[in-house]
C-alpha cells in the first residue's frame, strides 16, 4: 500500500493536493487543525481511496506523534500547511514571528524527522514554499520562513538520498481563502505584475506536487519549482 | 568606522583588528546567521534573536549586512543550519524591499569555511557603505565556490 501524508488538506492548496493524490496513492493521511477536516476526508472517501484523517498540531510533539502513529511506511510526504501573520518588520511583534515560525518551518523539519525509519524506497517529500521566498514587502517572518523550508529542502536531498528525493514548490498567488481578505484593488496590481495575467489555481500547484511526487521527476531531487505565473521575473 | 556587531567573538575580533569600532542600535548592523544548533527550539529563539535586531535596525533605518555559511545555503551542514541560512537570506531581502525607498540598503554575505576573516570585515564593511545606488537584497558570496551550484 503506497501511503501519502499531507498536511493541511481541510482546504486551499492542500485540499486539492490531496484530491490530486487519490489518483497516484492508495492511502492518503490528511492532516489539519479546522474543523473542516471531517468533511474534506468524507470527499475524498469518495473518490475511493482510503483516508486518515488526523486532528494535529504539528507544533507539538502530541501533534507530531498522531501522525507517525497513522503509518507505516510513508511512500510521500507533502508538507502544506502554513499560516500568515503580515505586516512591515517594523510593525511585527514577536509573538507573530514565532507563530509563523513555528508552523511553517518548525512543524515540517519536525514531522521530517520523526518519520525517519518509515520512508518507502523511493519516497518524494514535497515542501510547500512561496515566492516569498524570493522576498516580498510585509512578509520578514513568511519569506523566513519559507526560505527556511527551501534550505530544508536542500538539506533533506542531500542526507535521504539516494532512497527519498526531496523538493519544495514556490506558488505565487493562488486564488485560494487565503487571498480573499486581499482588497480588490490590491490583487488586480499584484494580477498585472504576472506575466500569465491571471492568478494560479490550487488544481496548477496540485500538478506540480503530484509530478514531484511521481516517478517522472525520478532523477530531480534538492529543488524548488516557482509556480508563479512568471512573477518571479517581473 | 562603527558598526553594530551581532557575531560571534572570533570574528568580532576580526573587525576590531580591522579598526571598526563596536557600534550600537542605529548603527550600520551585521548580523551572524545563526549555526550549529541540535533542535529546533533553540534554532527559534536564536532565530527570534535575528528577528529582534533586525527589526532595531529597520527602525533606526541602518543598513544590514546578514553572513551567513555558503555550505549551509546548499544544505551541506544539515537541515537546522540550512534553514537558518536560507530563511535568513529570504527574510534579508525582504527587510530590502521594506527599507528600499529609504535608500537603506540590506545584503547577505555567504562565506566559506575558509574565508579569512579580515575578508569577511571588507565585504560587511563595503556592503554596508553600499549606498542608495548600490546593492541591495543581494547574495554575495566569497571565494567562487558556489560556481555551478544551485541557488536562488
Amino acid at each position: 500500500m503506497r501511503t501519502a501524508i499531507i498536511t493541511g488538506a481541510a482546504r486551499g492548496i492542500g485540499k486539492e493536493i490531496a484530491h490530486r493524490l487519490a489518483t497516484d496513492f492508495d492511502h492518503l493521511v490528511v492532516v489539519d487543525l479546522s474543523p473542516t477536516l471531517a468533511d474534506a476526508a468524507l470527499e475524498l472517501e469518495a473518490t475511493g481511496v482510503r483516508v486518515t484523517p488526523v486532528e494535529a498540531n504539528l507544533t507539538t510533539d502530541a501533534g507530531v506523534a498522531a501522525v507517525v502513529d497513522a503509518v507505516e511506511t510513508v511512500a510521500a510526504l507533502v508538507n502544506n500547511a502554513g499560516i500568515t501573520r503580515d505586516a512591515r518588520l517594523v510593525n511585527m511583534d514577536e509573538a507573530d514571528f514565532r507563530a509563523v515560525l513555528d508552523v511553517n518551518l518548525g512543524a515540517p523539519y519536525r514531522l521530517a524527522m520523526a518519520l525517519d525509519g518509515t520512508w518507502a524506497d523511493e519516497a518524494t517529500i514535497v515542501n510547500i514554499a512561496s515566492r516569498a521566498y524570493l522576498g516580498n514587502f510585509g512578509q520578514f517572518n513568511y519569506s523566513m520562513s519559507k526560505g527556511g523550508v527551501v534550505g530544508l529542502s536542500r538539506a533533506l536531498a542531500i542526507s535521504l538520498a539516494p532512497r527519498v528525493r526531496v523538493n519544495a514548490v514556490a506558488p505565487g498567488l493562488t486564488a485560494t481563502d487565503m487571498v480573499e481578505t486581499i482588497p480588490d484593488d490590491v490583487i488586480a496590481r499584484m494580477v498585472a505584475a504576472i506575466p500569465l495575467g491571471r492568478m494560479g489555481e490550487p488544481s496548477e500547484i496540485a500538478d506540480v506536487v503530484a509530478w514531484l511526487c511521481s516517478s517522472q521527476s525520478s532523477y530531480v531531487t534538492g529543488q524548488v519549482v516557482v509556480a508563479g505565473g512568471g512573477r518571479s521575473l517581473t | 568606522m562603527r558598526a553594530h556587531l551581532v557575531i560571534p567573538a572570533d570574528l568580532r575580533a576580526a573587525f576590531e583588528a580591522a579598526g571598526v569600532d563596536e557600534g550600537e542600535l542605529g548603527d550600520p548592523t551585521v548580523i551572524a546567521c545563526p549555526s550549529g544548533h541540535h533542535d529546533w527550539p533553540s534554532l527559534l529563539a536564536s532565530l527570534t534573536v535575528v528577528f529582534e535586531k533586525s527589526r532595531a535596525a529597520a527602525i533606526a533605518e541602518s543598513s544590514v549586512v546578514y553572513v551567513v555559511s555558503s555550505d549551509a545555503l546548499l544544505g551541506r551542514t544539515g537541515p537546522l543550519d540550512a534553514m537558518a541560512a536560507n530563511g535568513v537570506v529570504s527574510a534579508a531581502r525582504t527587510l530590502a524591499a521594506e527599507l528600499r525607498k529609504a535608500g537603506v540598503s540590506v545584503n547577505c554575505l555567504g562565506v566559506g569555511v575558509d574565508t579569512p576573516p579580515a575578508t569577511v570585515v571588507e565585504w560587511a564593511m563595503r556592503l554596508l557603505d553600499a549606498g542608495v545606488d548600490g546593492p541591495t537584497g543581494e547574495l554575495v558570496q566569497l571565494g567562487g565556490a558556489q560556481i555551478g551550484k544551485a541557488l536562488s
